[in-house]
């Protein structure tokens, strides 16, 4: 590619980026993002879920510049509270709890936060070129893709979001074909016939995305924290010298680096993102360091790495989505559903037929990302003062915010009920250990499976050996099968847990 | 035999349910052609994956040391009342307006810990109300009444 072109294509990007609206739905986006980073027990797909009803009144552009802020936001509100409470305000932001609450107690929390912030910096502005680099080739390379292609890279994606799965391998197979079989309810598009409708005619045009997503998400979360009241205490209510010393930059420069190296890369594996590569950053640099006892007891590098890679890997998710239209994890399906309700239908053709939306989610990361490093820094007294809240409160708010949510799409009371199925359903699925997001990816990618596996099969006039009479398609398979043969295998099952342990 | 995963066991049964009611409900959905694959075919395939997956965690359950169905404590008051609330508000909010669903759902979602302070409750609740009634209805001008007389 030109690299005139990637200007240009970045030039596009700002100046849609830059406009006062678009401007102001970024820093919304990174504002709230940040805020439920620092709330424990509240995520990045709840809330998205809860604004995506809001979207529906914005431009295409700011609703998914806003959606986007919300991912990225987290991730640096995520490590304030595990800094200064010792408890991961995200979960991608569990392994910071380790050693930035033992600076904190040393008196070195401003050096943490700082060193966090301005690793999530960097990161972030690596990724956003990454990404600016990687989807241009990489749609076009999408472009030539037959039906039968497509199949197979939704099947790949989707063992590739089991073996990374937390927990159960076997579960989260479950999980995504159960997500499939939730995903066909409804009328089948091509031939009109209904499908596990059970007469109700809320279901005719299939389950909301909506109403699933605030359910399994948002209201079984507010039943499972109900129940445990963790107590809150706070390291310090002040924090001074939030510049880090030079000898803190030193040594956590290369941390920072090799972070974003490697959260950049597993942010773009489907069923990776910001939780595998902060945990897999920390271990690279427990086993780097030249004294790995340090780990633990308040080394800046356990800070820096782990919170450049999930920064890194939160962006680089984009690009599966951006390229393919194949959501890697639960926050970029919550994407495509921000695309679907203004009518964009996710995929290759998104860059080419509306670059102004491409270009401009893209350059807003950049922006997102400086807006908060300007923004995070100065305002973490509102932050802390904003965990003073207690649950008993936000509880409420998330149900009615919920309600209101569901009820805003197409005003109806009968979706609102839907929550309520939903969420007894994501309570069962938490007290089985069974992870919901498997069942979400399932849920997007099971009808967009069909469609591709049907036109494969008039393509091919009812051939099934399409499948693997293609190369592209054959690869895509058997890369599938090995990964799931590997991970079904009792030894490296066990490095597996034992991996997701530490 | 005592069941050793009951964790486990569950998960599996509830697949194995789900895939034998698919395939149950699912089993007039026509099948079509190779070449056009019919309404049934995915479901159904689904549906036997689904049980397989199932039948080895029910087996795993059996057979193999696991967690416990009743490990940890089961959140049955925030899992009703929960529940309950976003029943009351959907039942509530086309008739009784916007402000007597919030607050009834809301009072209901309370009832679901014993920490709720009924005093600080009924602040939150009257600033909630406002804070909704100017973003969604003034702000975004969604068509719910405020009140019942509306």
């Amino acid at each position: 590619m030109e690299l005139s072109d990637l200007f240009s294509n970045l030039a596009l990007g700002f100046s849609v980026a830059a406009t006062p609206g678009n401007l102001f739905w970024c820093l919304m986006g990174a504002l709230v993002g940040t805020a439920i980073g620092v709330l424990p027990g509240v995520g990045p797909v709840a809330t998205m879920a809860l604004l995506l009803p809001t979207t529906y009144y914005l431009p295409p552009e700011g609703a998914l510049i806003m959606l986007a802020g919300i991912y990225y936001g987290a991730q640096y509100g995520g490590s304030t509270t595990a800094i200064l409470i010792n408890l991961p305000g995200e979960s991608s932001s569990v392994v910071t709890v380790l050693d930035g609450y033992q600076m904190a107690k040393q008196g070195r929390a401003g050096a943490a936060l700082a060193i966090a912030a301005i690793g999530s910096f960097f990161a972030g502005c690596v990724a956003t070129v990454a990404i600016a680099v990687a989807a241009p080739p990489l749609t076009k390379v999408a472009q030539q893709f037959a039906p039968a292609d497509y199949c197979s890279l939704m099947v790949l994606g989707l063992v590739f979001a089991i073996v990374l799965a937390r927990g159960s391998v076997v579960k989260a197979l479950g999980m995504v074909f159960l997500g499939m079989l939730l995903g066909l309810v409804g009328t089948d598009v091509n031939t009109g016939n209904l499908r596990y409708t059970f007469g109700i005619s809320d279901l005719f045009d299939g389950i909301g995305f909506v109403p699933l997503v605030m359910g399994l998400f948002g209201m079984a979360e507010i039943m499972a924290n109900m129940t445990n009241t963790e107590r809150r205490d706070l390291v310090t209510s002040k924090v001074t010298g939030l510049m880090p010393t030079w000898e803190d930059l030193k040594t956590s420069a290369m941390s920072v680096l090799r972070g974003t190296i490697l959260g950049g890369f597993l942010g773009i594996l489907p069923g990776g993102g910001a939780v595998l590569a902060s945990f897999s950053s920390y271990t690279l640099e427990k086993k780097l360091a030249k004294d790995p006892s340090r780990f633990g007891k308040g080394a800046i590098e356990g800070v820096a790495g782990p919170e450049s890679a999930n920064n890194a890997a939160a962006q680089t998710s984009f690009i599966p989505m951006l390229t393919l239209g194949i959501p890697s994890n639960a926050v970029m399906a919550m994407m495509i559903g921000g695309m679907m309700i203004h009518g964009i239908v996710p995929g290759p053709q998104v860059m080419t037929e509306r670059p102004g939306l491409f270009w401009g989610m893209i350059a807003s990361m950049w922006l997102g990302n400086l807006m908060l490093i300007v923004l995070n820094l100065p305002m973490i007294g509102l932050w802390v003062r904003m965990l003073m809240v207690p649950y008993r409160l936000m509880s409420i708010a998330i149900l009615f915010f919920c309600c209101i949510g569901v009820y805003s799409l197409n005003n109806s009371a009968n979706e609102v009920l839907f929550i309520a199925v939903f969420g007894i359903l994501g309570y069962f699925f938490f007290k089985l250990d069974c992870e919901p997001a498997p069942l979400l990816l399932g849920f997007i990618l099971g009808p967009l499976l069909e469609v591709y596996m049907r036109r494969a099969m008039l393509l091919s006039r009812g051939d099934a050996m399409v499948f693997i009479e293609r190369p592209l398609s054959l690869s895509f398979l058997i890369l599938a099968a090995i990964l799931l043969t590997i991970v079904l295998l009792p030894n490296i099952r066990k490095a597996r847990e034992v991996a997701f342990v530490e | 035999m005592r069941v050793k995963g009951s964790q486990d066991l569950a998960a599996g049964l509830m697949f194995v349910l789900v895939g034998a009611l698919a395939i149950r409900i699912g089993a007039d959905y026509p099948v079509g052609s190779w070449q056009r694959p019919g309404t049934g075919v995915l479901p159904l395939i689904l549906a036997w994956c689904l049980i397989g997956v199932g039948a080895i965690l029910t087996i795993k359950g059996m057979i193999l040391h696991g967690p416990s169905l009743l490990e940890g404590q089961w959140a049955w008051r925030p899992v009703i009342m929960v529940t309950l609330a976003g029943i009351a508000f959907a039942l509530l909010v086309d008739e009784g307006g916007l402000v007597a669903a919030m607050v009834v759902s809301m009072a209901i979602c309370a009832l679901g810990t014993p920490e709720t302070r009924w005093k600080e409750f009924g602040y939150f609740t009257v600033i909630m109300c406002v804070v909704a009634v100017i973003m969604f209805i003034k702000g975004l001008g969604m068509p719910i009444k405020v009140f019942p007389w509306n």
